[in-house]
C-alpha cells in the first residue's frame, strides 16, 4: 500500500507517496533524487546515509519514509548556501579529510549534528560522535582535525 | 526488503486489533533498529508494523508514583516510557539523579544514530541476551508494564526473559513502559561492557553493579549480560560482596560470576573467552562502585 507523506527536506516542502516497507534512504534517492546520502551497509552500521531527522543524526536506511511524515531532514545538498560551501565541507577538503568519499557525506552530517548541539566539543566528543560512521580511506585523523578547525572557528551555522 | 504494511494507531484498542489480525504476522515498531535488519536478512517475516511511538504515554519520562508501583513512597518511581530512545536516557538529567546505571548503559549501547532512533522498549522486545538495558534494570528491580488485549499487567525484569530473543509477551501484549523504583539512599551503580570496539557494537560481556549503605555495612546487586541465553542476576556474587568488599571478597565474587555463566560461542568471541572476560569486568565494576562508595 502507499502512504502520503510530506516532509521538509532542506527546506523544501515535499509530498510523496511511499511504499509501507521502504526506507527514507531509498525515497530520498531513488524517488527525490536526493543522493548525498549513500547506501552502504543498510544495517545501521556504517553511517553512510546519516542525515539529519528532526535536529539528530540518524541512519536513514533505518527509518521508514512513511516514518518522516511531518519531519524535518537535512542533507549534504542543504550544507551550502547562496553558492558557498559550509564551514565543514571548506574544512574537510582544507585538511584533506576525503579521499574515495563515499563515507564523506555522512560524516558531514554526523559532525554537523554535533556542532549543532555542542558548538564546542573536544577531540574525544568528537570521535564518540563519529563511532557510528566508517571510514576505509582516511584513517580518521584528518577527519577529527577538520571538524576541531571548524568548532575552533566558532559559531558553525 | 520483503514488502509488509504499516500502521500507526492512536489508541491502545486500534493497536491491539492490529497486532491481533487472524493469520498475520504483526510486529510492534519503535526505532526499527533491530526490525529493518532483522526483516531485511529475513529473519522476521512482517506481514504489517504497527507503530506505537503515538500511543498515549509511551513517550513520557518521569518521576510517578504509579500504581501497581513497588511498595516506594509515590512519586518515588521512574517511569520511561516504552518508546523513549537510548539517547533520551542517556542525556536525562532526572534519570541520572538517581538511576545512573540505566543512563550509563544508554550511553554504552550501539552509536549515536542508533540511540537517537532506538527505544528501551524495542531492547527488551527483541530480548538480547546482550540487550545493555537489561543489566542495569536488574540491578534497580525495574518491573516492565505491559498492556494487552486481555488487560495490564506488571513483570518484573528479572522474570521478562525467556531465552535467547524470547519474552515472555503473548500475542497483541504491549510494553507501555518501565517503572524503575528509587534506589536506597547512598546508592552507587555502574555498568561496564566489554565489546570488540570499544564503542558501537553489541557486548562480549556486560555487567551491572549496584551498591548502597545498609546496617553497618553494604548491600549489593549484580547482573550479566550476553553470558546466559537470558541476562541474569548473580546471587551467589552478591552474598559474597555483602560479608564485604575486600580485594579477596572482590576475588571470590567476580569468580562466583564466572560460575553463574553458560555463554555460546558466537561470531563475536567464543564461550570460554567470554566466561574469562566475566571474572575481570565484573570485578572492573565492583571496584568502581567500591571507589565511588569510599572516594
Ligand atoms: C548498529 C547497531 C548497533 C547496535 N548496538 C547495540 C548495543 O550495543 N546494545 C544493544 O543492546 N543493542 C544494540 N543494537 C540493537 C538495537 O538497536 C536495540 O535492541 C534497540 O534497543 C531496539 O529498539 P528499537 O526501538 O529500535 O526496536 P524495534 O526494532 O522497533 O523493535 C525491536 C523488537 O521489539 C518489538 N517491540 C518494540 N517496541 C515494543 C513494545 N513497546 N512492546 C512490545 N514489543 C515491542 C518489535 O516488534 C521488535 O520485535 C544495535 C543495533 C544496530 C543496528
Ligand atoms: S547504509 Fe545506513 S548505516 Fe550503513
Ligand atoms: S574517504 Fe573513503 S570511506 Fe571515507
Amino acid at each position: 500500500m502507499h502512504h502520503e507523506i510530506t516532509l521538509t527536506i532542506n527546506g523544501d516542502l515535499y509530498t510523496v507517496a511511499v511504499q509501507s516497507h521502504h526506507t527514507l534512504l531509498k525515497v530520498l534517492r531513488e524517488q527525490l533524487g536526493i543522493t548525498s546520502p549513500k547506501v552502504g551497509c543498510e544495517n545501521g552500521e556504517c553511517g553512510a546515509c546519516t542525515v539529519i531527522m528532526n535536529g539528530v543524526a540518524v541512519n536513514s536506511c533505518q527509518v521508514l519514509a512513511v516514518e518522516a511524515d511531518g519531519a524535518t531532514i537535512e542533507t549534504v545538498e542543504g550544507l551550502s548556501k547562496d553558492g558557498n560551501l559550509h564551514p565543514l565541507q571548506t574544512a574537510f577538503i582544507e585538511h584533506n579529510a576525503v579521499q574515495c568519499g563515499f563515507c564523506t557525506p555522512g560524516m558531514l552530517m554526523s559532525a554537523k549534528a554535533l556542532l549543532d548541539h555542542n558548538p564546542h566539543p573536544t577531540a574525544d566528543e568528537i570521535r564518540h560522535a563519529l563511532v557510528g560512521n566508517l571510514c576505509r580511506c582516511t584513517g580518521y585523523t584528518r577527519i577529527v582535525e577538520a571538524i576541531q578547525d571548524v568548532a575552533r572557528q566558532g559559531d558553525p551555522t | 526488503m520483503q514488502p509488509f504494511e504499516y500502521y500507526k494507531p492512536k489508541d491502545f484498542d486500534e493497536a491491539f486489533k492490529l497486532l491481533t489480525l487472524p493469520g498475520k504476522m504483526m510486529y510492534p515498531l519503535a526505532g526499527a533498529t533491530d526490525l529493518i535488519p532483522h526483516t531485511r536478512d529475513g529473519a522476521w517475516k512482517p506481514d504489517g508494523v504497527v507503530d506505537i511511538k503515538g500511543l498515549p504515554g509511551l513517550r513520557d519520562l518521569k518521576v510517578e508514583g504509579l500504581e501497581p508501583c513497588c511498595g516506594c513512597a509515590p512519586g518515588e518511581c521512574l517511569y520511561v516510557g516504552a518508546a523513549v530512545r537510548m539517547n533520551e536516557i542517556a542525556h536525562s538529567a532526572l534519570v541520572r539523579s538517581h538511576w545512573d546505571v540505566l543512563a550509563q548503559a544508554a550511553a554504552a549501547m550501539g552509536n549515536e544514530q542508533v540511540r537517537n532512533r532506538a527505544t528501551l522498549g524495542g531492547n527488551l522486545g527483541t530480548a538480547s541476551p546482550a540487550a545493555d538495558s537489561a543489566p542495569a534494570l536488574l540491578v534497580l528491580e525495574a518491573s516492565v508494564l505491559v498492556k494487552g488485549p486481555e488487560g495490564d499487567r506488571s513483570i518484573p525484569v528479572e522474570k521478562f526473559f525467556a531465552g535467547p530473543k524470547r519474552n515472555v509477551l503473548k500475542k497483541g501484549e504491549l510494553i507501555v513502559g518501565i517503572l524503575i523504583p528509587k534506589p536506597p539512599v547512598g546508592s552507587v551503580g555502574v555498568y561496564e561492557k566489554l565489546s570488540r570496539r570499544k564503542a558501537g557494537d553489541l557486548a562480549i560481556v556486560g555487567v551491572a553493579v549496584m551498591a548502597y549503605p545498609h546496617a553497618s555495612g553494604h548491600r549489593w546487586r549484580v547482573a550479566l549480560g550476553a553470558v546466559a541465553p537470558t541476562p541474569i542476576r548473580s546471587p551467589q556474587a552478591e552474598v559474597i560482596l555483602n560479608a564485604g568488599h575486600d580485594a579477596a571478597h572482590i576475588d571470590e565474587a567476580a569468580a562466583a560470576a564466572y560460575g553463574c555463566c553458560c555463554p555460546i560461542d558466537d561470531v563475536r568471541a567464543s564461550a570460554a573467552y567470554r566466561q574469562m572476560m566475566v571474572v575481570n569486568i565484573t570485578r572492573r565494576a565492583i571496584r568502581a562502585v567500591v571507589q565511588q562508595l569510599h572516594p
